[in-house]
Parts: structure tokens; sequence; C-alpha cells
């Protein structure tokens, strides 16, 4: 009884905040990714690679002095004109072209390759990490927890819950939703849907680097670090239903646990195969996700 | 007179349009062959072995993008997984070499291996479509490459070495896989047959039902066909091409490793097919060639030739849809059609008494 109490305590609970700290980093990568897909319909290929410029762009503003505090705000607004400039020159060029699908995920794909090589070119392409912000642990009960990781999963809930009240409870998320639904009505009825597409996108762009910015101290920082997430990121937005908020934040959740969970009862080895796992399993059974699509729900 | 059958019927094709663009897409590979030939002689005439290594690297590579281009360009399926039938025809021929030097059975095991693994993949992936099918070939491509990372027993992460090089024996004749103008000669064979069996098989009336398909699945459907075997059917010969160009892989190098079905390959093979010319099947061969080309010249000034090679991918997606060869092949395809009366008059012809 008194070793499962401590394998509970000593083994079980960190891997749980772990996963939860990692579950909250998949989430915010994941919120911009389903965001985009579920409005515009595009499998944004190069997500991870902005997620990357967001760590950069910190990395560099940090070196000249800037505190990170600050670039919590700054990074993000950065990402606006990026987000911008790729929907206005490269997706809305194609988007209205036979087999739209395919050719944004071409593009994206394309435009990936550009923003790693470029990243690279710029920062080399070795591994670079910030100083953590917060340093310490505190303990609670009697385990030591990093105090960085609950800060991580205290600013998810924050920006989870902000991104929620955006999209579900503010004028422009009703244009947001109304566009998803149905481009053409919306448009009849005065929602500006050329601007809203740019600035969806942008916005999702703009989760991106906040997620860049918040885990640069944890995951390092190097050219190709967005293609760690973009499995787990693609697999959140397809179990959690494409452009669905609660869908990424549970889906987000629930598989990263799933993760550290079978990392420590199996083998880490195992952790992507069961992942993948669930998405074919969700696609064969459920394939609009667990809460459906964006604007439809 | 008795009436004559229609000249649609099967092994007898309509001079159409897409059959002129086939004929055209033929006389771009008898060139191909006609300049492997001359490679292959003035390499051995020169005594050079590493541009000739490169040229069947490209070889090979171009035979994945051909997979990747029975899928793209005929069933509209991208797939950014197409690495694991490579992979895995590289792995299981290195392995069965390692155990029976013997050219054949590799290629008999490789291909063995990559239909049963293509009829689990197969069923699995086209239970969904679009973005859908992309996502999951490529999720099922990172997970085999994962699991291969991590198994011992195929050298985890530093891949086998040491394949021996064997004989290939062709009839009365013999090449070794060691002599580069000769095993050149082997992979240009091999990809020639598969454009052929490709390009044959697409060009029957199972290939228009994919055509058809690309464009309405629906009607499909409702013309009686049925849309899954097709579908399955064009993925397991995908499959089979890309994991018999992997099998000739480790003959090449003497190893294999797991990068060979990491995502950088998959889409390495997309960005040749849409750089060369989506459904076309002759263009992912020329590209295949043009970014080795690419690769290894601007290799030599700066080790960041991604850029370049994204660039002209984007450009492709943008302002060339049907790639290189889609500027070419319709001009090769309108010169084939004057040589003889167009569809049209010629049916009136057979119309006349």
């Amino acid at each position: 009884m008194a070793d499962l109490v401590s394998y509970l305590q000593f083994v079980l609970a960190p891997q749980v905040v772990n996963g939860l700290a990692l579950g909250m980093a998949v989430v915010l990568v994941a919120l911009g990714l389903t965001i985009i897909f579920g409005l515009l319909d595009v499998i944004n290929m190069s997500h991870g690679e902005f997620y990357a410029v967001g760590a950069f762009i910190a990395l560099a503003l940090g070196w000249l002095g800037l505190s990170f505090w600050l670039l919590l705000f700054l990074v993000p607004l950065l990402m606006i004109p990026f987000g911008v400039l790729t929907e206005r020159l490269l997706i809305r060029r194609v988007y209205d072209g036979p087999d739209r699908h395919v050719t944004t995920l071409l593009l994206t794909f394309g435009l990936s390759l550009i923003i790693e090589e470029l990243l690279s070119i710029v920062f080399g392409p070795n591994t670079q990490r910030p100083a953590t912000p917060l340093r310490g642990a505190v303990e609670l009960a009697g385990v030591y927890m990093p105090v960085y990781r609950l800060f991580l999963i205290g600013i998810g809930v924050v920006v989870i819950l902000a991104v929620a009240w955006i999209v579900y409870r503010t004028r422009l998320g009703a244009m947001v939703r109304a566009a998803a639904y149905d481009r053409d009505m919306a448009g009849s009825l005065g929602v500006p849907v050329s601007l809203v597409y740019s600035g969806t996108f942008a916005f999702g762009l703009m989760l991106a680097g906040l997620a860049g910015v918040l885990l640069a101290p944890i995951y390092s920082v190097f050219p190709t670090m967005g293609r760690d997430f973009i499995l787990i990121a693609f697999t959140v937005v397809i179990v959690g239903g494409m452009g669905s908020i609660w869908g990424a934040v549970v889906a987000g959740l629930a598989l990263t646990q799933v993760q550290a969970l079978a990392a420590l009862v199996i083998s880490p080895v195992w952790t992507d195969p069961i992942v993948f796992g669930v998405m074919v399993l969700c696609l064969m059974f459920r394939p609009q996700g667990l809460f459906g699509r964006l604007g439809h729900a | 007179m008795p009436e004559r059958p229609a000249r649609s019927f099967p092994g007898r094709p309509v001079a159409d349009r897409l059959s002129l663009s086939m004929r055209a897409s033929h006389l771009l590979v008898v060139l191909l062959v006609v300049a492997g030939l001359a490679l292959a002689a003035l390499g051995s005439a020169l005594g050079d072995t590493f541009y000739l290594r490169l040229a069947t690297e490209a070889l090979i590579y171009a035979g994945l993008a051909l997979s990747v281009d029975i899928l793209l360009g005929y069933t509209g399926l991208l797939s950014l997984g197409q690495a694991l039938y490579f992979g895995i025809g590289a792995y299981v021929s290195a392995l069965t070499l390692m155990a029976v030097p013997s050219f054949w059975l590799a290629l008999l095991a490789a291909s063995g291996a990559t239909l049963v693994a293509a009829l689990i993949g197969g069923v699995i992936a086209n239970r969904v479509r679009g973005v859908y099918f992309a996502l999951i070939t490529f999720g099922l491509a990172q997970v085999v490459a994962k699991v291969v990372y991590n198994t011992r027993e195929l050298g985890a992460s530093d891949g086998m070495i040491g394949v021996p090089v064997v004989e290939v024996p062709l009839g009365p004749f013999h090449v070794s896989t060691g002599s580069a103008p000769g095993f050149l000669l082997v992979a240009l064979a091999l990809l020639v047959l598969l454009y052929a069996v490709s390009a044959y098989l697409l060009d029957t009336p199972f290939g228009r039902v994919l055509i058809a398909l690309k464009a309405n699945e629906r009607r499909v459907a409702f013309l009686g066909y049925s849309t899954w075997r097709a579908r399955m059917a064009a993925y397991v010969l995908a499959a089979l091409v890309a994991g018999l160009s992997g099998a000739l892989y480790p003959m090449l190098r003497g190893f294999v490793s797991p990068e060979l079905l990491y995502f950088q390959v998959s889409g390495n093979a997309v960005i040749t097919v849409v750089v060369g010319g989506v459904g076309t099947l002759v263009g992912p061969i020329y590209g295949a060639i043009l970014l080795t080309v690419l690769k290894s010249v601007i290799g030599s000034w700066t080790e960041h030739q991604l850029i370049v090679i994204g660039v002209l991918f984007m450009a492709s997606v943008l302002f060339l849809p049907q790639g290189l060869i889609g500027l070419l092949r319709p001009r090769l395809a309108r010169w084939l059609g004057r040589a003889e009366p167009p569809p049209a008059k010629a049916a009136e012809a057979e119309a006349r008494p």
C-alpha cells in the first residue's frame, strides 16, 4: 500500500504534471492550426515553422535585452504581418482554384522549407536555449515541480479561455464563425470576409508565435523545432474536430496524457504509434472529430 | 459489311487527347533511355563512377516520384508518406541480400513485403479523402519510421551497413551492382519497366475510372464502378512502384537507414512531382533528374539548397500547375496529333459505308 502511494506521488504525479505542461504546449500550437483549418479549410503545413519563427524572434529580442514578459505580448503582435502577407500573397492566389486543399497544403509545405532554411541561415543550425525566466521549483505534496512548468500550465489556461471567449462570445468571433459556416452568406450580410480571412490566419500565427515564446525555455530553439510538434498537433486537430476550440483543448490534453502515461507504463518508444492509433480510430469511426466543425456546432 | 467493334475497346484506345498526351510521354521516356545509354557509355569510357552513381540515385528517386504521381495525378490523392513503401522496399531488399545474395530474390521479397504493407496501409488510408488522406499517410510513414528507428534488429538509428555487391543475372548477361555504368542501366531498365506497366494500366478503362474519380467521385459510383476498389488498386500499384525503386537503393549505396522513411524523402518526392508535372508520369522522372542536378550544382556553392528548391517548388504550384513537362508535352501531343486524323474525323470516316 505504501508502495502504491509513493508510486502515485513520486512517479505518476510528476509525469501527469509534465504531461499537462506538454499538453498546454500542444494545445497552443494546435489551437492556431485548428482555427485556420476550421475557417479557411487550409492545412497549414508551415504552422510548426511559424512556431519556430516566434521562438527565434523571442531569442533575438532577448539578446537585445528585452524582458521575457514584454516578449510575451510583443512576439504575437510581430507575427501579424507574417500572417497577413502569407494569406494575401500565397493562399488567396490558389484559394478558388481546383484542388485547393492539395494546393494550399503544397504551398504551405514549400513555405515551411523556405522558413526553415532562412532560420538556419540567419541563426545557424545549432540549438540555443534562452534562460528560463522563472527559476526554481516548488514543493507540492512532497514532489518538486519546476515553477516554469506550473506557470506554463496557468498561462495555457488563460490563453485557452481568452481564445474561446473571442471565438464564441464576441462579435469578431461571430463573424469568423459565420464566415466558416457560409462564406457568401456572411459576405452578403456585411461581414468583411476578406479581412476576416487574413485576420484569422494572422490570429492562428499569433498563437503559434506565443507558443514559440513560451516553449523556447523548455524545449530549446533550433531551425527544425517546428517538426517535433506537427504530428501531434495534426492529430489533435483531427481528433478534436477541425476548427473546434474545445475539441483541440480536450484532445490536446487527453492525447498528451496518453503519451505521458504510455511512456511510463509501456515505453517512450511506443508513444507515437499509440497517438497515431488514436488518430486512425478517430478517422475510421468519427471523421468529424469529437466536437465537430467550427461554425457548424 | 459486318459492323466493326467500337475502337474504344480495351487494348485499342482511341487516339483522343489523353492517349496523345500519353504517347508524348512515351516519346520523352524514349529520349530518357537514349540519354541514359549515352551517359553510361560516356561514363564507362571516362572511368567515372561518381556521376554515374548520382544519375542512378536520381533514377531510383524518380521511381518514388512516379509512385506519388500515380496517386496525385490519377486519383487526386496526395500522399505525404510514400517514403514508407520506398523504405520498406529498401530494408527488405537489404535484409534479403545480406541473407541470400540474389538480385531477383531481393526484388521479389521487396515487392511481396510492399504488397502486404500496401494492403494494410490502403485499408486504413482509403477510408478518407483530401487533406485527411495526406495526414494519415504522413502519420503512417512517421510511425513506421519511429518503430524502425527504435528496433535494434533493424540497426535502429544507425541503419544497416554492409549490403553485399551482387550479380544481376539478365538472361545471358551478368551485371554487377558494383559496376557503376552497369547498375545505372539496371536502374534505368527497372524504371522504364515500372513506367511502362503504370502507363499501360492507367491507359486502360481502369485508368479512366481513376481519372473520373478525380473529377467526380460520386458520379463514378452512380455509374456502377466500385470507387473503393479502384482507389485501392491505384494505392497498391503506387506502393509497389515505390517499393521496387526502394529495393535498388541498398544495392547502390550498400546501406539502409531510417532516414529513408522520413518525411524529407516523401516531401522530396512530392516536390519532384509538382516541379516535373503532376499526372504526366514522365514529369516526375525528369523532375527527379532536374532536382538531382540542381542539388549537386547549388550544393557546390551553398549548403542551403533547400531554399532554391523551395522557391522553385512554390513557383511551380503558383504559376506552373502542370509542371515543367506541362510546358513541353502539349506541344509534343499536338505535333503527334497532326500525324493522324483527329478522332472526330476518324470516327466519321468509320461511320461512312
